[in-house]
């Protein structure tokens, strides 16, 4: 038997463990799939911003007098003609920060719709805490031991079987994707192969046969592996070029963004895109219109605004979702800075957004108006938001798997999607 | 209180020992003298290398375990020779300060001084006047750190930048100093050569562990030049000591104090002017208020773990306690232009110190332990104290020690033991591992090669066991990134995981792959593997298979491999493949 002969006998056994021979393989069920649905599968994007961006500063309630007077040092200035460093009037009550100019054409092109005041009614505020609840969709349960998205994955067959289904754009899997559901974690496309220069191909051919013959978790993942990096070879990733004039910032953030386009444009049956963004930690010299929180504001705006662009229509399809795991104090501290707080802001973006809105009831900045006397308090439940859009946007029928022990009631979302 | 909670814990040890002997229904086997050995080199080391096997049989695997606990009595030259040159381990934070500024830091002193060199000033000027639209920061960005996270801004004029770095590298070189990324480098460096070549590997192996526990990042502002303490004098020495030890050794560590924001904890009551203010830089003197970070982290993370039993009226109250536990000069104080200058050594910028003045000194409530007022800097300590002693502080620990030693889903009944283990020796960290290492659940089959390594540990032990030379350098350092764990680039404070779930995933595990074949095939720079060929590929594989993986492997695996390989095949090919097998990646 020689090597050429057994690499396809190794197929075979791949195909033995994983389906059934007659099975069409994942690229066939991807070109079948576009050919009949031409690229009508939702897609959700999902951004963390992890260390819990300061709301307040993000999306800023400058009819508050309350909010000038916690923050001498910090708060952003009321819009004013001219005034650059002002905040962008939305409503007339809230604010985004200058530094997010960007958002300001989808907001008023009704494409962009903010969640105040929402979050986890857990009172965690330690990161790790508050970003495991939020990822695994269970506040206050520290025992799930899968993320709220994979759970979705698992609640709704998915008839191409996609091997891009779900893909994380961070170095290990978040939180969020772990679990039963298939899922892949990667930092570059490009990257995605066997690297072993003259003898890749073979190398490739070696390692996918050891992975082939064995039976545990591991070996699992290396086959997976393997049908990913095939499949990715054919879409090309080096050669891609965003459309209608999008740039993307060259940075991680913006790197991943603009390879979560690659894909969607590929038509590889991705539904659910993940990636993070950090440093949003703002204990000290957090920074007003400018400094700190500003440059990652702009950084964090002008990537997702440039995705916005290179997707095109396509936006149709796509939501985009931002959450952090909480708010800030709503007095600044001794630092210049803001400590961990409760409630926060979240941005839904999409062509089926009901943008141009600011969602949720405004619970006000006065001292007896906050949660634990500092925080800003809490009004819709993230789990309301993530519930509305794996509903109406990813279409899921059971919510009771995707989200345990809360019963989903539809009168309380919010209707940014109809 | 505490003897009471002793005998309780005394009591359950002897009914889980009893429970276990008297079990009837042993469901795992006990491990092989072989197979025990492995184990053992594995779990309390980085894996064999060419020998170790027989060297362990030789003087028996008690013996072995028993010295690798007394790391003190084990001659370790070769380990030392090979990091003598790795200069920052022995140097103080204030001669990092000196030798190793950072270039924004340092112009803006040279120039409040009137010493900017004319050059310098203009290179600067026009790399600013060159940004798009906002000016870097004044760091290079070629940083040996892994980008930690994915914040860069976007670039100025790359062509001013490039002037502006090739100014200062003549600077740097004309004054005797060193880029700051150096530091975290040769950190690095030393941290992968004492673990490929040390014969105090247990040692090593809780320096990886207590690192990750005590977790601080590196590009958190003045970590950098913190951090050679910080694994110098906090975590090494006391890696085998009392828990207490090594807990007061991190909170007086000025890398922790500053990656957890306590350095700058103030009550919001003290007394503000007066002498000491006048040693405090400009901008430090407006920070006032209390930051609760530590606080938080400290029963979260440290000591109690999360569901340990406190309040955020707790936390409130352990960072009043904590107030004006801080660092002399955090960021150096201007210790290079200072030495430039022949006025060095004055101080010690970099180092801890209690400040009194900014310390809150009424009356706290910890955990139901009152805390008399006019405690000073012995507040802080009973804090320590009380936490290091707290029955959820010896659970959550055991827990973590049994997670990285024995299983990923550690068995509740061994972790009682060594939860009462460590109780009952005060905390002491080389008598709670004795309960681990001779427990029956340690030495199963159940535990055997059951755990995945982490990126470091896998490169260390490929390392080891093809007997290969590094320098620890970069090459290095960016395999164990790419492969998801940057040393010292772990951003939050929790640490990485030790689990399997955050490490096999498809990215991670072709990264895997790929790291095999790029040190079989030499391409790592400052790796060197000498791979030799004698006879058929059969024999070559299995002789390879033998060294790297006892030759457990299963006989489908190796015929697979087998049928992979051509006479023309290189051995570097051979050994690739097994480094990245699913077996390889186990220990």
């Amino acid at each position: 038997m020689n090597r050429r002969f057994f690499l396809k006998s190794g197929s075979i056994a791949l195909a033995s463990v994983g389906m059934s021979l007659s099975a069409p393989s994942f690229l066939e069920r991807i070109v079948l799939a576009n050919q009949t649905k031409a690229g009508k599968r939702k897609t959700l994007i999902a951004i963390f911003q992890r260390g819990a961006v300061d709301g307040l500063s993000m999306v800023v309630p400058f009819g508050e007098s309350s909010y000038y007077s916690a923050r001498p040092s910090i708060a952003i200035p009321k819009p004013a003609q001219g005034n650059a460093d002002a905040a962008i009037d939305l409503d007339g009550f809230f604010g985004l920060h200058p530094s997010m100019s960007w958002f300001k054409p989808l907001w008023d092109s009704k494409r962009l719709a903010i969640v105040h005041a929402s979050g986890s009614p857990d009172n965690t505020r330690s990161h790790f805490d508050a970003q495991d609840y939020m990822e695994s969709a269970t506040p206050g349960v520290k025992s799930t031991s899968d993320g709220w998205l994979n759970r979705y994955l698992q609640s709704k067959e998915d008839p191409e079987r996609s091997l891009f289904r779900a893909v994380s754009f961070t170095k290990t899997m978040p939180r969020v994707l772990q679990g039963r559901a298939p899922a892949i974690a990667i930092s570059s496309l490009s990257d995605f192969a066997i690297r072993g220069g003259t003898l890749s191909a073979d190398l490739q051919g070696g390692f996918e046969a050891i992975y082939a013959r064995e039976n545990d978790a591991l070996a699992g993942m290396g086959r997976e592996t393997f049908e990913a990096v095939n499949y990715l070879k054919k879409v090309n990733p080096a050669q891609y070029q965003p459309e209608n004039g999008a740039q993307y910032p060259r940075n991680p953030f913006g790197n991943s963004l603009l390879q979560i386009a690659q894909l969607i444009k590929a038509g590889v049956g991705l539904e659910v895109a993940f990636t993070d963004i950090g440093g949003w930690d703002t204990h000290v010299n957090q920074g007003n219109a400018r400094g700190q929180l500003g440059n990652l504001l702009q950084q964090f705006s002008a990537g997702i605004a440039a995705l916005y662009q290179d997707l095109g229509q396509r936006m149709d399809d796509v939501i985009v979702l931002t959450m952090s795991e909480f708010g800030r104090t709503v007095r600044e501290n001794g630092n210049r800075g803001t400590d961990h707080g409760h409630a926060n802001a979240m941005v839904v973006m999409g062509n089926s957004v009901r943008g141009g809105k600011v969602y949720g009831q405004w619970p006000g900045l006065k001292s007896d108006q906050l949660y634990e006397g500092r925080d800003l308090a809490l009004t819709t439940d993230f789990r309301d938001v993530f519930g509305e859009i794996a509903t109406r946007h990813l279409g899921s029928s059971d919510t009771q798997s995707v989200f345990p022990g809360y019963l989903l009631n539809h009168s309380r979302f919010k209707n940014f999607l109809s | 209180m505490k003897k009471f909670v002793a005998v309780i814990l005394a009591l359950a040890i002897s009914t889980a020992q009893s429970f276990a002997a008297g079990d009837k229904r042993p469901k795992s086997k006990a491990l092989t003298e072989d197979q025990r050995i492995i184990h053992v080199l594995n779990r309390l080391g980085f894996g064999p290398r060419p020998g170790d096997i027989e060297r362990v049989k030789a003087m028996g695997v008690e013996n072995y375990i028993n010295q690798q606990l007394n790391p003190g009595k084990i001659a370790d030259t070769v380990a030392e020779n090979k990091i003598r040159d790795l200069s920052v381990l022995n140097m103080t934070t204030a001669e990092l300060y000196e030798k190793y500024p950072q270039p924004g830091q340092l112009l803006r002193q040279l120039q409040a001084r009137g010493m900017l060199p004319a050059d310098l000033a203009e290179a600067r000027e026009n790399r600013v006047k060159g940004g798009a639209n906002s000016a870097p920061a004044e760091m290079p960005k070629n940083d040996a750190m892994p980008a930690p996270s994915p914040q860069n801004p976007p670039p100025g004029n790359p062509l001013e930048n490039e002037k502006y770095r090739k100014v200062l590298q003549e600077y740097y070189r004309e004054n005797g100093l060193q880029q700051p990324q150096r530091i975290i480098g040769e950190l690095q460096a030393s941290r992968i050569l004492r673990a490929v070549y040390s014969e105090r590997q247990l040692q090593e192996v809780l320096v990886d562990f207590w690192t990750n526990h005590f977790n601080v990042f590196a590009g958190k502002g003045a970590d950098r030049w913190l951090l050679p303490a910080y694994d110098r004098d906090t975590i090494r020495p006391y890696a085998m000591s009392k828990f207490s030890t090594l807990l007061q050794a991190t909170a007086q560590s000025p890398a922790m104090l500053f990656y957890l924001d306590n350095f700058q904890s103030v009550s919001p009551d003290a007394n503000r002017g007066g002498r000491l203010q006048m040693l405090r830089p400009q901008a430090q003197q407006q920070r006032r208020g209390i930051n609760e970070n530590y606080a938080r982290e400290l029963m979260e993370l440290h000591t109690l773990g999360v569901d340990g039993g406190y309040t955020q009226k707790d936390v409130q109250e352990v960072a009043r306690c904590f107030t004006g536990w801080t660092i002399f000069q955090p960021r150096g104080g201007g210790a290079a232009v200072n030495a430039m200058m022949g006025e060095a050594g004055r101080r010690n910028p970099g180092t801890f110190f209690f400040n009194a003045r900014v310390h809150d000194d009424g009356e706290k409530i910890v955990l139901g332990h009152k805390i008399p007022s006019g405690g000073g800097i012995k507040d802080g300590l009973m804090v320590l104290d009380i936490l290091a002693h707290h029955p959820s502080t010896a659970k959550f620990i055991a827990t973590k020690l049994v997670r990285h030693f024995v299983s990923d889903n550690p068995p509740p009944a061994l972790v009682d033991r060594v939860a009462a283990a460590f109780t009952k020796s005060d905390g002491d960290i080389r008598e709670t591992l004795k309960a681990i290492f001779f427990s029956n659940e340690f030495n199963s089959t159940e535990a055997y090669r059951a755990k995945i390594k982490r990126p470091f540990e896998l490169v260390i032990s490929a390392i080891r066991t093809l007997g290969a030379d590094t320098n620890g350098g970069p090459g290095t350092h960016q395999w164990i990134a790419r492969m998801g764990e940057p040393l010292y680039g772990f951003q939050t404070p929790n640490g990485y995981s030790d689990a399997a779930e955050s490490w096999v995933n498809t990215g991670g595990l072709l990264e895997r792959m790929n790291f095999g074949l790029a040190l079989a095939g030499n391409r790592i720079p400052g790796t060197k593997v000498n791979l030799s060929k004698n006879g058929n590929q059969a024999t070559v594989m299995n002789e390879y298979l033998k060294t790297m993986l006892a030759g457990e492997i299963s006989a489908a695996t190796k015929e697979t491999m087998l049928k992979q390989l051509e006479p023309s095949d290189p051995v570097t090919k051979v050994v690739g493949l097994i480094l990245g097998t699913p077996e390889f990646q186990r220990q």
